[in-house]
C-alpha cells in the first residue's frame, strides 16, 4: 500500500512534465522563427539523440542507487577506436561499427567489476573511468589527430532520413521502445527498482543484486558506444573530445524526469520527456529574436531552473505531510 | 500532498512560461518596428564566447551591423566546442538566416555544416580562422603568417639594433599556425637581418606559467640573450613576469604576439617592448560588412578590393579579403585599446 501513492506522485511529475513541454512546444511555435518546421524539428531530435540514448541508459543505473560518470568519456573512447579500427584497421565502417559496440560493453564492464567485485561506491569509480576513458581517448589520437572522411553510407546514420524521419531517431525509437519494455515489463526493471530502494533488503530477498548492477553498467557502455557512432556519423569526425560534459546532461534528463537520485522511484518515459523538454528548450531559445543572442547562456540557466523546480517539487510536498503530522500529533493531550 | 505538489510545478510552470514570454515582449518591440522580410539577419559565430578576443570582434561586428542595419545573431559554443559549432550552423539554416560568418574551431568538423548551408543557398565567410575553402565563399584573413612573421622578425631586428642573440616561446612544437610563422621568422632573419641569431626554441603548451619557467630557463642559460620572441598569447605575460622577476627588464627586451589587455602592466612599466596582434574590433567590422555585402551580391568571388564601410578599401588575394598589417601595440598608443 505504501507503493501506490509514491506511483500516482510518479504520474502527476511525468503529467506536469508532459505539461511543460506542450508549453514550451506553443510558446516557441508562436514566439519562435520558424520553430515548427519540419526541418527544425528534425534538427531537434538530430541533436538530441546522443544525450537522449545515454539518458536511457543512465536512468536504470540511477534507478537502481547508482550513477555513471563515465558515460561522455566511453563516448570519445569509443569515436576514437572506431576512426582508427576504420581508417587505420582498414576494416570496413559495419565491422568497426559492431567493434564498436564491443568496446563499449568492455569499457561498461570495467565499470560492472569494480563495483560489484571490489563493492566500490559507482561514484568513485565512475569518476575514475571518467578520467581514464577519455585520458585513453587522448592518448590514442595525441589529443590532436581526428578522424575524417568517412563514406557516405556511414555519413547518412547520422544525417539521412529513413521515411522522412533521422535516420538515428530510429535507432533512438528502437533502444527507447527496448529500454521501456525492460524497465517496466521484465523483472530485470523490477530488480533494479528494488536494489535502489532497499539494497540490502534486495540482497536478503535473494535477488542477484551484483549481476543485476552490471548488467545496467555494460548497457551503459554499449549504448554510449552506439551514441559514439550515430555522433561519429552526424558530426562527420570522430576526435577525443567527443561527447565532452554529455554525461552530467544525461543526468540531468534522468532527474528531470523524475528518476530519485536515490533510487528506487524512476520511469522511462519520464526520462525520455527530461530530454525532450531540454532539447526544445535550447532550441527554441535559439529562435526567439530576444534570446537569439544569448541561447547558449540561458538554456543552460532555465534547465537548471526546471531542474530545481522538479528536485524541489519532490521534496516540498514530503516537507508539507510532515509537518502536517506533527502538527496531528502535538494537540494530543496527555 | 498530492494538490500541493502539482500546485507548486504548476507554480513552476507558470513562472517559467512567464519568464521566457517577458523576454521577447519586451525585445522584440523594437525589431519589429523594422520593415519585417527585407532586413538582412546576418548570423556571427565566435570559436567561444566568452573569450575577449571574440568579445572584441563582436563590438566591431555590432557596429557594422548597425551601420548596415541588419540584424546580428551573435552565438557560439560557450566554450570552445565544435560539435556545438555544427548544431548551431545546423539551426541558423532551418532558422532561416541569410548570411553566416564563423571563426571555425575544427576545419573538418564544421565544413560538413557550412556545405549544407551553402546548398540552401545561404552565403557563408569564415574569419579569425578558417574553414575548407570549399565550403565557404570568402575568408577574412586577418594576417597572412608572412606579414605576421616579418612584423616580428622586423621588431625583434630594431630592438636589438640589428645584432645579438633571442630565443622563440611558441605553443608547441606541433601547432600548425606556430610551423608556418617560424618559417617566415627564419625567412626574413637570413634575408634581411643576420647579425641576430636564434639560440632557442622552446614550447609552453599556451599556458602562463610554463612559459615563465621556460623563460626563466632560458634566461639562465643564455646569459648574453637579448631578447625573448613569444609567438603565442600566453607567453608573452609570461615572458615578461620571469624577465621582471629576474630583475632584467630593459636588458632583456620582451615582445610578442598577444592580446593588450594582457600585456597592459608590462607594457607600461616597460619590461614588455612591443605586442603584435591585428586590431580585432576591426576584423569583426570587416567580417560583417563582408558578410553583408556577400549576401546582397555586392561581393562576387574573383572581385580584387572590396569596400569595407567606415573603414575603407581593403585588397582581397583569391578569396582571402585581407584586413592589413599587423598592428604593433607600445606604451605609447595602448590606452586607446581595450580588449
Amino acid at each position: 500500500m505504501d507503493l501506490s501513492p509514491k506511483t500516482r506522485m510518479l504520474l502527476r511529475h511525468e503529467t506536469v512534465l508532459l505539461a511543460v513541454l506542450l508549453a514550451e512546444l506553443i510558446f516557441f511555435g508562436v514566439a519562435g522563427r520558424n520553430f515548427g518546421t519540419p526541418d527544425n524539428l528534425a534538427n531537434i531530435v538530430r541533436h538530441s539523440v546522443e544525450i537522449g540514448l545515454l539518458a536511457l541508459v543512465m536512468m536504470p543505473v540511477v534507478l537502481a542507487g547508482g550513477i555513471d560518470l563515465s558515460v561522455g568519456s566511453t563516448v570519445g573512447l569509443c569515436a576514437v577506436l572506431f576512426g582508427k579500427l576504420w581508417r587505420d584497421g582498414g576494416l570496413p565502417w559495419e565491422v568497426a561499427a559492431v567493434a564498436t559496440l564491443g568496446i563499449g560493453a568492455t569499457a561498461g564492464g570495467v565499470n560492472a567489476l569494480l563495483i560489484t567485485a571490489l563493492r566500490l561506491p559507482p561514484l568513485i569509480v565512475t569518476l575514475g573511468t571518467y578520467s581514464l576513458f577519455r585520458g585513453l581517448a587522448e592518448a590514442i589520437t595525441h589529443g590532436t589527430d581526428a578522424f575524417t572522411r568517412f563514406p557516405p553510407s556511414f555519413l547518412f546514420l547520422g544525417t539521412g532520413r529513413i521515411a522522412g524521419i533521422p535516420a538515428q531517431a530510429w535507432i533512438f525509437m528502437l533502444v527507447a521502445a527496448a529500454m521501456w519494455l525492460l524497465v517496466h515489463r521484465t523483472t530485470f526493471g523490477r530488480s533494479w527498482r528494488a536494489i535502489g530502494f532497499a539494497p540490502e533488503g534486495a540482497r536478503y530477498a535473494g535477488l542477484p543484486v551484483g549481476r543485476r548492477l552490471a548488467f545496467a553498467h555494460m548497457l551503459a557502455g554499449i549504448v554510449a558506444a552506439l551514441a559514439a557512432i550515430t555522433y561519429t556519423a552526424r558530426f562527420g569526425t570522430a576526435k577525443a573530445d567527443a561527447g565532452t560534459g554529455y554525461e552530467l546532461a544525461a543526468i540531468t534528463a534522468v532527474v528531470l524526469g523524475g528518476t530519485s537520485i536515490f533510487g528506487g522511484i524512476g520511469s522511462v518515459h519520464g526520462t525520455l520527456l527530461g530530454v525532450a523538454a531540454i532539447a526544445v528548450l535550447g532550441n527554441g531559445l535559439s529562435r526567439v529574436p530576444a534570446t537569439m543572442s544569448s541561447a547558449g547562456e540561458l538554456s543552460g540557466l532555465l534547465t537548471g531552473v526546471l531542474l530545481v523546480l522538479a528536485l524541489a517539487g519532490g521534496a516540498v510536498p514530503k516537507w508539507f505531510a510532515e509537518r502536517r503530522s506533527r502538527k496531528a500529533r502535538a494537540p494530543v493531550p496527555p | 500532498m498530492f494538490r500541493s505538489f502539482a500546485l507548486f510545478l504548476c507554480l513552476g510552470v507558470a513562472l517559467l512560461t512567464g519568464c521566457s514570454r517577458s523576454g521577447p515582449d519586451t525585445g522584440a518591440a523594437p525589431s519589429g518596428g523594422a520593415p519585417a522580410g527585407k532586413r538582412l539577419t546576418i548570423a556571427f559565430m565566435p570559436k567561444s564566447k566568452g573569450n575577449g578576443y571574440f568579445v572584441s570582434c563582436k563590438q566591431g561586428a555590432d557596429q557594422a551591423a548597425k551601420d548596415l542595419g541588419a540584424e546580428l545573431i551573435f552565438d557560439g559554443p560557450v566554450s570552445p566546442d565544435p560539435a556545438k559549432q555544427n548544431e548551431i550552423i545546423e539551426n541558423w539554416i532551418t532558422l532561416g538566416v541569410d548570411v553566416i560568418a564563423v571563426a571555425c574551431e575544427n576545419k573538418d568538423g564544421i565544413s560538413t555544416a557550412l556545405k549544407r548551408a551553402k546548398d540552401k543557398g545561404i552565403k557563408i565567410v569564415t574569419f579569425d580562422s578558417d574553414a575548407e575553402p570549399a565550403a565557404r565563399d570568402f575568408f577574412v584573413n586577418q594576417a597572412t603568417p608572412e606579414g605576421i612573421g616579418n612584423a616580428l622578425m622586423d621588431e625583434a631586428a630594431r630592438l636589438c639594433g640589428g645584432t645579438g642573440e633571442f630565443a622563440i616561446i611558441t605553443a608547441s612544437l606541433t601547432a600548425q599556425n606556430m610551423i608556418e610563422w617560424q618559417k617566415f621568422i627564419e625567412a626574413r632573419r637570413m634575408a634581411k637581418h643576420p647579425g641576430m641569431k636564434m639560440v632557442a626554441l622552446r614550447p609552453c603548451d599556451d599556458l602562463k606559467d610554463k612559459a615563465q619557467a621556460e623563460a626563466t630557463t632560458l634566461l639562465g642559460a643564455y646569459p648574453d640573450l637579448k631578447l625573448l620572441m613569444n609567438i603565442c598569447s600566453p607567453a608573452v605575460p609570461g615572458a615578461a613576469e620571469a624577465v621582471k622577476q629576474a630583475g632584467k627588464a630593459g636588458k632583456v627586451k620582451v615582445i610578442g604576439l598577444g592580446l593588450p589587455n594582457e600585456n597592459r602592466r608590462y607594457l607600461k612599466d616597460g619590461t614588455t617592448d612591443t605586442v603584435i596582434l591585428w586590431k580585432t574590433v576591426d576584423l569583426g567590422y570587416l567580417t560583417v560588412q563582408a558578410a553583408a555585402a556577400l549576401a546582397k551580391g555586392e561581393l562576387k568571388a574573383g572581385a580584387t578590393s572590396f569596400k569595407g564601410g567606415k573603414l575603407g578599401e581593403f585588397r582581397i588575394v583569391g578569396d582571402n579579403i585581407l584586413l592589413g598589417e599587423p598592428f604593433k601595440f607600445t606604451k605609447e598608443n595602448i590606452d586607446q585599446f581595450d580588449f
